[in-house]
Parts: structure tokens; C-alpha cells; sequence
């Protein structure tokens, strides 16, 4: 199965490898989606973990227990494909680009396992077609 | 080589014209050369789909029993014009209801009278000798009124600027989201499908030229607001915005896949409405502006969150905004249309079947429009 994660780093651990920890405890695959260390030594990162659902509780324990702070992003961008006529604006505000324009056909495609719900489309589309789902 | 639109028309109706949409010809003359594409192709179709603010409908309601002359009308709460005759109307695309924020507007209403949705009919009037009533409140549908046609003072700009925003917070325009520190950029052209880039110098288009508009077929009828020429050129194309078209067609025939009410968030209402217009290839030197690639179309970039002077940054082409990121003084930003790509590519094949079918020929422009007009200021003056 597949989870998606927020992790916020702290100073103090913001040079841990999480990605080898999930890799070499949990047999995890990780894609991380967004990883950003700010100004002041913190930071976040965003990841899709897929594995067995007993690693996944196990490993996101093992994070929290060494000072991470780890919360599932439950949330998810809907698009309604009615409403889209693919103008395409929503796609440069995303940050993980998972908005994109179709190569072939130029219509705007949303994929899901990359998005990470941030809701920065919602108020750039002008049809309402995208909304945050809760 | 040239032809007449009467030779071309005898073609279509023969079913035998060849029509290319201005993407597919861009091969044909690479492969075949101008001269050759020239003698082959009859009509090349082109297409747009974005958003024109200048856009609205005339609406006549029919006369009630006892009859009303309105002077205040709503419609689904979106005030429409109340200066015309008894029961006709105007409705602009970016009028409000009195909640500004409500994000439906006259757009909306245009959008849903095609969609065949019943609409909120509530007018008031004086009350006169011969137009008793003072208000009345019911609903209606296209398919009740005698008249509603679209009728938009400016649609299919020639180019325009592309948007940017060098500010420290997110700046929301008519140009869409635009993100801090060039994050983002937006722009807003069809490119090589966009009519006004395929005849540049309006050679086909004039008043009377019969289009695709909205999905149902319509004409241009003046030069659009706005309307100017003195913009540079690269590669016999408008680096900027320039030439506009006034445009008119029935919405009894539209469907509302091509004609979508917006709300821009943080500037208003605006309508989407999908443009097709035939380029008859008279001669060769139609052919080969026909055939113009993204890659010879190029705008500027402007700084959205400069309030007066917008001096142009960089200038970029198509097929680079098209890719989805352009590089500005080593920076990367990314890269949004406001203007669908696919729905003009739709259109352009929408009006290339119906030519195709011999459901649609060509008009000879009645009159051209202006060669050499520049846009004038608003002054502001005690008196």
C-alpha cells in the first residue's frame, strides 16, 4: 500500500537520513515529493512510502520516537473534469507538478500519487474545478 | 497562383475543398513548400478558447400580460442593463450580483441560458400608460425568449503579454496566480492556432467573415475595441497585443462546452468563449503566414505587480512558454497558460468537419478593417 507523509525536521535532526532508515529498516520504497530546509535549520519533507501496511505504522512509530514529527496527509485535490477546460493555469502553481498538460492531447491531467495536497490550485482555477477534499 | 472565395465555396460545396487546421499545415508546407501547399489547400481552420472579459448578450424576453417597460433587471441576481427598449437587455459577462464576491456573474448566466438551465427573471419599471406593470418575477429559458445572441465588443487579441510578478506576496490578475519572486509566469495566446497570428494583417478577416463561435456559427462585425496596429512585428507577427474582433452569433445554436463563465479569483467575473475562424488560402503568401510555428511567435513579459509602467522584461516565444518553464537572467520559472490549448485545437477541427461536410462556407469580407490605428489615453480634465 502506499501512504503519504509530511515530516518536519528540527535543527537538531535535519541531518538524519530518514530515506535510509525506512529503506534499510522497513524495506519501504520512498519517493520523496517535496524536501525543503529553511533559513533557520529547519525543514520538511514531503514522501510517498509503498510497502507492507505493518512496516509502514511501524516505521512512521520509529520516526516519531526519534523526534520527527510525522503526520499522513489524509487530504486530497479533486478535479472536476466538467467544469476544467483546460486552460491550464493551475499549472505552474504546483509545486510538486502534478499538474501537467497532457503531451498529446494538451488537456490538463492531475496525478494524484504525486500531489500532496497543498491547495495551491484551488484559488487559481477560475471554473471551481479544483477543490480540497478533507 | 491564387483563388477566388467563389472557387473555394464551389469546392466545398462539391466536397472537395481540403482543409488543414493551422497545426496540421505547418507539415504540409514544410514537406510540400508554400508554393505546392498553396495550390493544394482550400481553407485552413484556427482556434481560440480564452478568456475575454468584453464579451455579453442581447437578450429580448418577449412582452408580458399585462406588459412592462424594465428599467432594473436581474437575472439570476446579476444586474443587466435596463436602458434599452421595454423588454430587451444587455448583459455584460463581468456583471455582479450584489454580492461581489458571490462568484457567479453575467458569464455565468450566459453560460447557463446555453447550458438550457432556467434562469431568474426579476424587473422592475415605472409603470407607464402604456406598460402598466411595475415588476415582475419569474423564470425563463433560451428556449423561451425570442432573442439572446452573443454580441462581444472585443475577443481573439492578437498576442499579449506575458505575465509575471516580481513582488514578495502572490498577486492575484486577470493574468491569474501569480506567485512571488517570479515563481511563476502566464500567458495567454492559441500561438500558431490563434486566428490573428495565422492572417497577421487581417488579408481574409473583415466585417462579414463568418466564424465558429461558441460552438454555433457566427460573424465578425467591426474591429474589435481596442483595436490597434502600431505594435512591433517579428517574423511578420505582433510581439504584443494588437489587432482585436467584434464578434456576434445566435446562442440558440452554442453549446456550453465552448462558452464557460470564470471567476478569476481576486478580479472578477470573465468569459471563456471558444473562436474559430477560416483563413481561405486566396494566395501563396496566405499559405505561408498560415503556416507560422510557436517557435517564430514570440511576447513579452511584463511585471504584473508594477501598478503604471509594465516595461517589457524579456521576451520568450510560443513554443517556450508552451514548455512549461523559460529562463529569465538564469532563473527558472514556470510556466502557465490562461487560454486552452486543447479547446482551440478542438475548434480548429470542429469548423475543418463542418467545411469538410459542406455544412459551412466562406464569406468575402463587406469591409476591411483600419491599417494604421493607435490606442489614445484616458485623460483626466476639470472640465
Amino acid at each position: 500500500m502506499e501512504m503519504k507523509f509530511k515530516i518536519d525536521f528540527t535543527e537538531s535532526n535535519v541531518q538524519d537520513s530518514v530515506a535510509y532508515i525506512l529503506v534499510s529498516e522497513f524495506d519501504l520504497k520512498p519517493n520523496v515529493l517535496k524536501a525543503e530546509i529553511s533559513g533557520d535549520g529547519t525543514g520538511i519533507m514531503i514522501v510517498s512510502l509503498t510497502g507492507e501496511q505493518d512496516k509502514l505504522l511501524k516505521a512512521e512509530q520509529r520516526l516519531k520516537e526519534a523526534g520527527f514529527v510525522v503526520s499522513e496527509l489524509g487530504r486530497r485535490i479533486m478535479k472536476n473534469e466538467d467544469l476544467c477546460f483546460s486552460c491550464g493555469a493551475c499549472v505552474s502553481i504546483c509545486p510538486t507538478n502534478s499538474i501537467k498538460h497532457d503531451p498529446e492531447t494538451w488537456e490538463v491531467i492531475l496525478d494524484t500519487s504525486t500531489c500532496i495536497a497543498c491547495g495551491a490550485c484551488v484559488n487559481s482555477c477560475s471554473r471551481h474545478a479544483l477543490s480540497l477534499d478533507i | 497562383m491564387s483563388k477566388t472565395y467563389e472557387q473555394i465555396n464551389e469546392r466545398i460545396r462539391s466536397g472537395k475543398a481540403v482543409v488543414y487546421t493551422a497545426e496540421e499545415v505547418i507539415d504540409l508546407v514544410r514537406k510540400k513548400g508554400v508554393e505546392k501547399a498553396a495550390e493544394e489547400v482550400d481553407v485552413v481552420t484556427t482556434g481560440t478558447f480564452g478568456a475575454m472579459c468584453s464579451s455579453g448578450a442581447f437578450v429580448n424576453f418577449g412582452h408580458s400580460t399585462p406588459p412592462i417597460r424594465m428599467a432594473e433587471i436581474r437575472l439570476n441576481g446579476v444586474e443587466a442593463y435596463g436602458g434599452l427598449a421595454a423588454v430587451d437587455t444587455y448583459i455584460g459577462a463581468t456583471s455582479l450580483t450584489e454580492d461581489p464576491k458571490g462568484g457567479y456573474g453575467g458569464a455565468h448566466v450566459i453560460e447557463d441560458l446555453i447550458a438550457g438551465k432556467r434562469i431568474h427573471l426579476h424587473a422592475w419599471g415605472p409603470g407607464t400608460d402604456c406598460y402598466v406593470r411595475k415588476d415582475i418575477d419569474t423564470y425563463i429559458t433560451l428556449d423561451d425568449i425570442n432573442d439572446a445572441y452573443l454580441y462581444n465588443p472585443r475577443n481573439c487579441y492578437q498576442n499579449y503579454a506575458v505575465a509575471t510578478n516580481t513582488s514578495d506576496k502572490t498577486i492575484y490578475t486577470y493574468m491569474g496566480k501569480l506567485l512571488p519572486k517570479m515563481k511563476n509566469a502566464t500567458f495567454s495566446s492559441a500561438g500558431q492556432l490563434s486566428p490573428l497570428l495565422n492572417d497577421p494583417h487581417l488579408a481574409t478577416i473583415g466585417m462579414g467573415t463568418k466564424i465558429f463561435l461558441g460552438g454555433g456559427e457566427g460573424y465578425v462585425t467591426w474591429p474589435g475595441t481596442q483595436y490597434k496596429t502600431n505594435v512591433e512585428e517579428v517574423n511578420g507577427v505582433p510581439v504584443a497585443g494588437c489587432r482585436t474582433l467584434a464578434l456576434i452569433g445566435d446562442m440558440k445554436q452554442m453549446r456550453a462546452e465552448y462558452v464557460r463563465g470564470l471567476d478569476i479569483t481576486g478580479y472578477g467575473i470573465s468569459l471563456a468563449i471558444g473562436v474559430g475562424v477560416p483563413i481561405p488560402i486566396l494566395n501563396e503568401e496566405i499559405m505561408e503566414r498560415c503556416a507560422i510555428t510557436d517557435d517564430q511567435i514570440f511576447a513579452d513579459m511584463v511585471d504584473y505587480s508594477q501598478n503604471t509602467d509594465r516595461p517589457a522584461m524579456a521576451r520568450y516565444s510560443y513554443a517556450q512558454l508552451r514548455s512549461g518553464k523559460i529562463d529569465y537572467q538564469g532563473r527558472t520559472i514556470r510556466t502557465s497558460s490562461m487560454s486552452s490549448y486543447s479547446g482551440a485545437r478542438r475548434i480548429a477541427n470542429e469548423l475543418k468537419d463542418w467545411i469538410e461536410n459542406k455544412e459551412f462556407e466562406l464569406n468575402k469580407p463587406v469591409m476591411t478593417f483600419p491599417k494604421d490605428v493607435k490606442l489614445k489615453k484616458l485623460e483626466e480634465r476639470r472640465c
